[in-house]
């Protein structure tokens, strides 16, 4: 009881912060703060453009516009960009039915669904708003391509991703594999910066 | 604002459900739920029956499959095989000619497979799949 009632007496200010603690150690830990948080920015932004991009190249037919950028037609990029329309989703309808895991009806709806998906959650990287829902969102679609990927491996199944639209129409299976352990890595480390992130900013 | 994880979560996957069902929507006549064969390359029993003898039936059953029972006259093809077959089918095969492809059931892929190679690799026209497949078949010829 004495210890609480001395507890109350003590102004706020005087109780240790974890500011005041932060600032003991000088100016090194600010910028190394200040370093890593610029470093998770970066690879916000990788893993938000990946994403997009691959999101964008399932909605939109930009065949002809990667084509004329890997070329530097940079004449015919600016008519091919006026001339964008919408991708047929049954290109990437099949693509998903190819796993032979889903029946058609539901390979059709995550044709539609997930582009959109991928979309909003690299956007939600970008803007900083529904940061953790978003990554938790890209760690088990991920996940679960990979998963899909060596299922598909092992029942010897040749299948083209379908990641990337087009784009990836001839990737293979360690190619496929390759990028999505670096973004399963990439994601990871987000999070787990996050997660120390917001225990702080809870204590 | 700050939301619970899995709150975060939902209400991602509620705003993708938005543009993704317009979408849905705008490619309604242009994508088939029912099947991975598009509507305009489907036929339907009456139809091929109608055709009489223009038309050639392909089987893209397992050759065990096709050995139990199939359409009367009908040449199998299928992948597994693809290159050892297609020469019996080229041999029945005549320009003008419509060929019919079924493989088990509505759900099998293998006769879109077919279809689609015949199609590419073969330059035939007018290759069209059984809707319904073997399956359709024997319902209507009981």
């Amino acid at each position: 009881m004495a210890k609480e009632e001395q507890m109350k007496q003590t102004p706020n200010v005087q109780r240790p912060t974890l500011n005041a603690e932060v600032a003991e150690d000088g100016t090194t830990s600010h910028i190394k703060h200040r370093r890593s948080n610029i470093l998770w920015r970066i690879i916000d932004f990788i893993v938000a453009a990946i994403f997009i991009f691959a999101a964008l190249m399932k909605i939109f037919d930009l065949d002809h516009v990667i084509a004329d950028l890997r070329h530097f037609h940079l004449g015919d990029l600016l008519i091919d960009l006026q001339g964008i329309r919408l991708a047929d989703p049954a290109g990437f309808a099949h693509d998903i039915n190819n796993y032979r895991i889903l029946p058609w009806t539901l390979s059709v709806a995550l044709a539609f669904y997930l582009p959109w998906l991928e979309m909003f959650c690299g956007l939600a990287l970008i803007a900083r708003f529904l940061y953790r829902g978003a990554l938790s969102i890209l760690t088990v679609l991920i996940l679960v391509f990979m998963l899909a990927t060596v299922a598909a491996k092992i029942r010897g199944l040749d299948i083209t991703c379908g990641c990337f639209g087009h784009a990836s129409q001839h990737w293979n299976f360690s190619a496929h594999l390759g990028l999505d352990l670096v973004l399963f890595g990439l994601v990871i480390f987000l999070l787990r910066g996050c997660r120390r992130d917001f225990t702080l900013s809870e204590r | 604002m700050k939301f619970s994880l899995a709150r975060q979560a939902l209400i991602l996957a509620a705003l993708a459900l938005v543009p993704g069902m317009g979408e849905a929507v705008y490619f309604r006549h242009n994508i088939s739920w029912r099947s991975a064969v598009p509507p305009s390359e489907l036929v339907t029993v009456a139809q091929a029956r109608a055709w009489g003898g223009n038309v050639i039936w392909v089987d893209a059953r397992p050759d065990e499959e096709f050995a139990r029972d199939h359409v009367s006259g009908a040449v199998s093809l299928n992948e597994d095989q693809w290159n050892e077959l297609l020469p019996q089918f080229l041999a029945v095969w005549s320009p003008g000619k419509k060929v019919v492809v079924y493989c088990s059931a509505e759900s099998c892929d293998l006769a879109r497979e077919v279809a689609e190679r015949l199609r590419k690799e073969a330059q035939i026209p007018d290759v069209l799949v059984l809707e319904g497949g073997w399956e359709a078949w024997l319902k209507k010829n009981r």
